[in-house]
């Protein structure tokens, strides 16, 4: 796109490569440079400085952070010992194995879903198509409550099943808007010839709408993979059984033990409870474990990012 | 324009239809509306007459003579752990039953489950029935609660917070629809059928009554005081300086103190203990004219305010407290950076224990009490139970007294080995023995024991001496017995409160406003403004309601 813009001659060709700048701007002034590199160092920092912190603590041995009153920033010395007692205790290795699944579980299921529902949404004339979006954009404005979402995934059984975690929020109605109108730009004309070549409608979908639709459906899958691994509310409220729990929700029983429970008016004495609260390099290497997949996944699914999105937002 | 997307567009009837439906669905459905505070919620109260015909008689259990007896509310202190213990339940609790779902809450990683946790195996072999435990992260416990009481779906045992119990709107509804009434089998002498439930202290049981029936299991607490002023004494040793005995004392330490170069701050959060120095009550006093007062309108309250908001303003405070509620205290005081800071007496024992393996002069102390200006300090706590029990309703006779005998089994008193095998697991295996007998826990003690059984069985409080806190029992019982004349007289013991919504909605927002003024994001003289707008906003409501149960109780 912006070849196309910068025109093809051969001059402006080489101008491009020694800058961006286009042709009718001024060249930035030697402050305007310092002060934008000073803006996005700061920016940069304010991502980085947290993750450093998180990473050196949870190498660092009790002492040091005793002696820093909290998060280490400059490391004294490599002391695995936070992960081997995670790990060794097998609750973390088997939350990872279950966030795993319900991700991988969770985002297939909720594509499955979520596209069949689309492609049917974004054909006029299909049946009832009208009723059930208008039935999909409701849960937009009202949203069920704690008590009937309960009664309902208790109802059907669903309690203390890892499907708890994943078919109450199998279908998020904002991903659906985006990959219906993606959907709605595929060339009417395409599919017409398709069907013209024998094709069903499952045949036009899995063949020709499908393949032109991979930017969304890589940026949609990362938004339900993201929102599996990070979900822990549902597990809060529909797991008992304390071996399923998923990464999210055995960070935050670490992150947060040892702390007073916040009651108005009073510090609250627990008796046995707070004697032997993980320390903080246990409760960071928690952090660094629960991070590391989404980081990793990330720069995979960056480059489709902007493409995906902005096309089904713009040309709905 | 854009023509909208097809199925969009509806007409404003058809909208209308269907919220109607929703409405109707709601209000059709089988749910109890104990979800939050509702709009319009009056509160209610239970006379203190109606609460103690039903209590059980106290009959104390003592197995061992304490080195420091406690008084009252004051917990019996031990200041060596018993050679030899005693079997305090002879029969086995129980009878066969099926297992036994329990469900209670806990700050920190979950144990393993029923089959793969020793300790659990251990504890249910003696208990002849299997317990089936569910902890539950304490933080989200309310969320997890009102869904449940919301759907009738609990445990067999539930353990709830008593702040907790406290959020929810018309409670007394949901006990009587979902718990059992435990009145008939505790009430009077028929507590003796569980000598150690019975042995638990009256001033807990009193707060387990809803409607004029028992409904709970209480969980004692082990001081009544609601905080502490924690300071370092190791650290203000060595600079020569002594505890303060008046306010003008304690911010001339501050100033000592407080060291920003050095990254020292003498201060983390005090407000709540400069109002008690000031003999501020906690949330009301009598009148002498009979009617009650507010603590916002009382003028040690403002005394205290100015006197905290110039803390503040001189910079003796520590910038993390001022930016934030999530400070985390604990840590800054463990590292030095603040020397003084307010925490629940609980928070002493393991952080002494804790950080005096790495740093043997740390030396954490409780400021000794002062007051201003010739005023009494007051101190605040009550005995409200840390804890409640209940048992779901409709189990029949026979297993609510399996149940309770379990419960009984859960409450055995320090100094027997059911008490030993409940807080610590099996010797050799999850706790070896110091060279003085007291328990130590292992990799696996910690790791397997959550107070599974302790939470839903209530016990009677007791301090003990251990190892790593040599003189923490002398100290903590010292400060209790020092302060306790001053605690505040709770007027209203022994009462079931349930208080109106709009009291329960402006208390937060009142304490943020009180949060700028201490920060300095609002004048102090903004406390009249303040006040006024809580008093219209359901702080008279609030007096009108605890006037009215005051005078329902002829006090």
């Amino acid at each position: 796109m912006t070849a196309q813009l910068s025109g093809t001659g051969p001059n402006l060709d080489a101008r491009r490569r020694r800058s961006r700048r286009a042709a009718w701007e001024e060249p930035p002034t030697a402050a305007g440079t310092v002060a934008k590199g000073v803006v996005l160092t700061l920016l940069v920092a304010a991502v980085l400085v947290p993750l450093w912190a998180v990473l050196v603590t949870s190498l660092a041995s009790r002492d040091t952070i005793d002696t820093a009153g909290g998060m280490v920033m400059v490391p004294r010395e490599i002391d695995p010992s936070a992960y081997v007692t995670i790990f060794s205790g097998g609750q973390i290795t088997r939350a990872v194995w279950i966030s795993t699944l319900v991700t991988v579980l969770g985002t297939t299921v909720s594509l499955v879903l979520t596209v069949l529902a689309a492609y049917g949404l974004s054909r006029p004339g299909s049946v009832g198509h009208r009723g059930l979006l208008f039935f999909f954009l409701l849960t937009f404005l009202i949203f069920p409550g704690l008590v009937p979402s309960y009664l309902v995934v208790t109802g059907l059984g669903l309690k203390d099943s890892i499907w708890s975690l994943i078919l109450p929020s199998a279908i998020s109605v904002f991903n659906l808007v985006v990959i219906r109108a993606f959907f709605m730009n595929v060339p009417g004309e395409l599919l017409d010839s398709a069907r013209i070549d024998g094709a069903g409608e499952f045949h036009v979908l899995a063949r020709i709408v499908l393949p032109l639709s991979k930017a969304v459906i890589a940026v949609v899958g990362l938004f339900y993979a993201v929102g599996y691994w990070n979900a822990y509310f549902n597990a809060v409220l529909y797991i008992d059984d304390n071996d399923k729990f998923p990464i999210q929700r055995v960070l935050q029983s670490y992150i947060l033990a040892g702390q007073s429970p916040n009651v108005s008016g009073a510090a609250v004495s627990l008796p046995g409870v707070t004697a032997y609260p993980p320390t903080l390099a246990v409760k960071m290497a928690v952090v660094v474990v629960t991070v590391i997949p989404a980081l990793i996944v990330y720069p995979f699914v960056q480059r489709h990012f902007t493409k995906g999105v902005i096309t089904g937002a713009v040309k709905g | 324009m854009q023509p909208s997307p097809p199925g969009a567009s509806t007409d404003r009837r058809s909208l209308l239809r269907l919220l109607g439906l929703g409405a109707a669905a709601t209000v059709g459905a089988t749910t109890l509306a104990g979800c939050s505070k509702e709009a319009g919620s009056r509160g209610s109260a239970t006379k203190a007459d109606a609460i103690r015909s039903v209590l059980p008689t106290h009959k104390p259990a003592e197995l061992l003579k304490p080195d420091i007896p406690g008084e009252g509310p004051i917990p019996d202190g031990y200041l060596s752990y018993p050679r030899t213990l005693v079997d305090a339940v002879t029969e086995q609790p129980g009878r066969g039953g099926p297992p036994i779902r329990t469900m209670s809450p806990w700050w920190g990683p979950a144990p393993p489950t029923v089959g793969r946790n020793s300790y659990l195996a251990a504890v249910n072999a003696r208990l002849g029935v299997e317990v089936d435990p569910s902890l539950q992260d304490g933080t989200t416990y309310a969320d997890k609660l009102n869904a449940m009481l919301g759907a009738r779906d609990v445990p067999e045992l539930l353990s709830a917070p008593n702040w907790e119990v406290d959020k929810v709107a018309r409670f007394s509804d949901a006990v009587r629809a979902l718990f059992e009434d435990l009145t008939e089998h505790l009430k009077g002498d028929a507590a003796a059928k569980y000598p150690y439930l019975a042995a638990l202290p009256t001033g807990a049981w009193e707060y387990s009554v809803w409607g004029g029936r028992l409904y709970a299991v209480p969980f004692p607490t082990d001081g009544p005081f609601a905080y502490a002023l924690f300071h370092r004494a190791d650290l203000l040793a060595r600079a020569g300086l002594t505890a303060p005995k008046s306010p003008e004392e304690l911010h001339e330490l501050g100033r000592q103190v407080t060291d920003p170069a050095k990254g020292v701050w003498a201060f983390g959060s005090v407000f709540e203990m400069v109002q008690q120095f000031f003999g501020c009550q906690q949330t009301w006093r009598r009148k002498p004219d009979g009617g009650l007062e507010h603590k916002f309108e009382n003028p040690a309250f403002a005394a205290a305010l100015e006197f905290t908001a110039k803390l503040f303003a001189d910079g003796l405070v520590h910038p993390d407290t001022v930016a934030s509620k999530g400070a985390d205290e604990k840590q800054l005081f463990k590292a030095g950076k603040i020397l003084m800071y307010q925490d629940g007496l609980g928070a002493w024992q393991g952080m002494q224990g804790e950080r005096v393996k790495e740093l043997p002069s740390f030396d954490m102390q409780p400021l000794p009490v002062f007051g201003a200006a010739g005023a009494q300090p007051v101190i605040w706590g009550s005995e409200k139970p840390v804890f409640y029990t209940f048992v779901r309703k409709g189990l029949g006779a026979e297993r609510v007294d399996e149940l309770l005998r379990v419960l009984n089994w859960c409450a055995a008193p320090f100094g027997s080995r059911e008490f030993e095998l409940r807080e610590y697991g099996v010797e050799g295996r999850h706790f070896t023995r110091s060279a003085d007998g007291s328990p130590v826990p292992t990799e696996l003690g910690r790791k397997e024991l959550g107070a599974q059984y302790t939470h839903i069985g209530g016990r009677v409080p007791v301090k003990v001496r251990s190892g790593d806190t040599p003189d923490y029992v002398r100290d903590y019982l010292g400060y209790y017995q020092k302060n306790i004349a001053l605690m505040e007289k709770d007027l209203f013991a022994g009462i079931k409160l349930e208080l109106p919504a709009n009291w329960s909605k402006i208390i937060q927002p009142t304490d943020d406003k009180i949060r700028d003024i201490l920060r300095g994001r609002r004048p102090v003289g903004d406390l009249a403004q303040v006040r006024k707008e809580f008093l219209a906003a359901g702080g008279e409501e609030g007096r009108a309601f605890h006037e009215k149960a005051l005078a329902d109780n002829g006090r």
